[in-house]
């Protein structure tokens, strides 16, 4: 079997102040978009004009796709908060079942359960 | 009659899009190596704007090369493919790719620059894949044009009308591929991987904001490799800037210029490798390695003119004074299909563009399904729907008996 030996790029490849490209301008475009349908909270507030290097570029990016899903979190976890709101308000509602007899002692109640004293 | 057992056996697919570089640039040199890769030969050149004949040389260079960025947008795309014709009933030549990067920096030595190509040698991954397992000859771009509208096709089977990068207007009834798998019944499973949050996704303006529950990140991927929870259909998609996390520094590995071309192999690799090392996911997945579009460098192969879209996009939107109803595709890009059911060496002459990705997927699982736009349904499959009988001749997942000898890389 043949192994075949992958070069890395040389150090000094990196290169956060290089301009960005369309592509990474379109990419904040879209992303700004996206921005808009968030609730105030989630919006970055940053001018997407004045975005010119790669890691300009690339901290929007990270900052309106992390808040988006933290948006979608959140109503997950309301989504979630509800439901659990509306079955803990059915089970309450539900009327009790009786219990048969009279209420046994303490005493009588861990007799049957099998426990001893000692 | 029984599946062949490579169809039999494939239970994912994985894609991975890569960034603007064109097959001659990226693949061009395999020409000599296997005569049936419609790689660069001598006669092939191009006109400077001082009429000098300019060929093809093998003097690409990793980083720092192509500056400015080659333009690819519709317009610039329609001067290389024509050579600067805009008469009516004209005939692509390919013939403007020089003048096209001299009208960035009007520097003719620099021009020539987008002629040149990667030798073997520099390109171990994408060359090793290409002469190992299937290469496709007549992989285009969708549409002549910019990266958006090409990776629409990817996703949804249409840009819906969109030659330009502003966000899509994604309109009824084309679902993207992963809601189509999702919501069917019963359900199939789908991704997106992208690099991480500061990479993030292209497809910001549908999937990313209203399902964000389909994307995971890249580490996500290497475990799911490793655990065998790979979804049945899987995006990859490389890291687009360079940028500073937690595991240090993140160059860029889309292979977009001027992004360094060895990052984006070594992505490529730990792609393969991440597959590769799961013997289960080996046996059962194909991988796709393609280039959304050419990102204006050159490449010698005519576009053909293909099914029109229903869409139609106005003299003003392309801006080159013409409509596009797109019956046309774009550049040639590199695409290779991985599977250690491939025979070494396959070459495949038919015609493929980024619509034939939705449509390989629907088609593999889900079968039927109409309600994709007229480019998708006509685009051709990559893989064999699992109906008996198999054609053949088209199925590329061939051999008797799994391979034992596909190459490993050492990142």
């Amino acid at each position: 079997m043949t192994v075949i030996k992958v070069p890395h790029p040389p150090k000094g490849s990196l290169n956060p102040d290089r301009p960005a490209s369309s592509l990474l301008l379109a990419q904040v475009a879209h992303l700004h978009e996206a921005e808009k349908n968030l609730p105030l909270r989630y919006r970055s507030e940053r001018y997407i004009k004045a975005v010119r290097t790669e890691g300009e570029a690339a901290n929007y990016i990270r900052e309106v796709t992390e808040a988006i899903h933290s948006a979608h979190e959140e109503a997950k976890r309301r989504r979630f908060a509800i439901r659990r709101k509306a079955v803990i308000a059915a089970d309450t509602a539900r009327p009790r079942r009786k219990r048969s007899g009279t209420r046994r002692s303490a005493k009588k109640r861990n007799r049957v359960r099998g426990r001893r004293k000692g | 009659m029984p599946l062949p057992p490579g169809l039999a056996n494939l239970q994912h697919i994985v894609v991975l899009m890569m960034e603007n570089r064109s097959f001659d640039h990226m693949l061009g040199s395999l020409g000599v190596v296997n005569p049936n890769i419609d790689g660069v030969s001598t006669g092939l050149s191009n006109p400077d704007t001082n009429g000098t004949l300019v060929p093809p040389q093998p003097n690409a260079q990793y980083q720092s090369q192509l500056q400015p960025d080659p333009d690819h947008h519709f317009p610039a795309v329609d001067l290389q493919i024509f050579g600067g014709n805009t008469s009516a009933g004209r005939q692509a030549n390919m013939q403007g790719f020089v003048k096209s990067f001299f009208n960035q920096q009007r520097d003719v030595g620099q021009s020539h620059m987008i002629m040149y190509y990667f030798a073997q040698n520099q390109l171990p991954v994408l060359t090793t894949l290409a002469l190992e397992f299937a290469v496709f000859n007549r992989w285009f771009a969708s549409i002549p044009g910019p990266t958006v509208c090409n990776r629409a096709f990817a996703h949804y089977g249409t840009s819906f009308g969109r030659v330009d990068m502003n966000p899509l207007e994604i309109l009824a009834p084309f679902k993207s591929v992963y809601e189509r798998l999702i919501g069917a019944n019963p359900p199939h499973t789908a991704k997106i991987y992208y690099y991480d949050t500061t990479s993030s996704t292209l497809e910001v303006v549908n999937l990313l904001q209203n399902q964000p529950e389909l994307f995971a990140t890249y580490e996500q991927f290497l475990q799911d490799c490793a655990s065998g929870n790979l979804p049945e259909y899987s995006f990859v998609e490389p890291n687009y800037n360079d940028h500073q996390a937690d595991g240090g520094e993140q160059i860029a590995s889309d292979q977009h210029p001027d992004h360094n071309i060895q990052a984006g192999e070594l992505f490529i690799a730990s792609i393969y490798n991440a597959i590769k090392q799961n013997p289960d996911l080996w046996a059962s997945t194909a991988l796709l390695v393609t280039y959304d579009e050419h990102g204006g460098i050159y490449d010698h192969v005519v576009p053909p003119s293909c099914t029109p879209d229903q869409f139609t996009a106005s003299a003003n939107d392309t801006g080159t004074g013409m409509p596009f109803a797109f019956d046309r595709l774009g550049v040639r890009v590199p695409a290779i299909l991985v599977s250690p059911w491939i025979p070494k060496g396959t070459v495949v002459n038919r015609v493929f563009d980024h619509a034939s990705i939705p449509g390989t997927a629907t088609k593999f699982f889900l079968g039927d399904y109409s309600q994709r736009s007229p480019r998708e349904i006509n685009a051709d499959v990559f893989i064999e729907p699992r109906v008996d009988p198999v054609d053949a001749d088209r199925n590329l997942l061939s051999l008797a008996t799994m391979r034992t000898d596909c190459p490993d890389f050492e990142t």
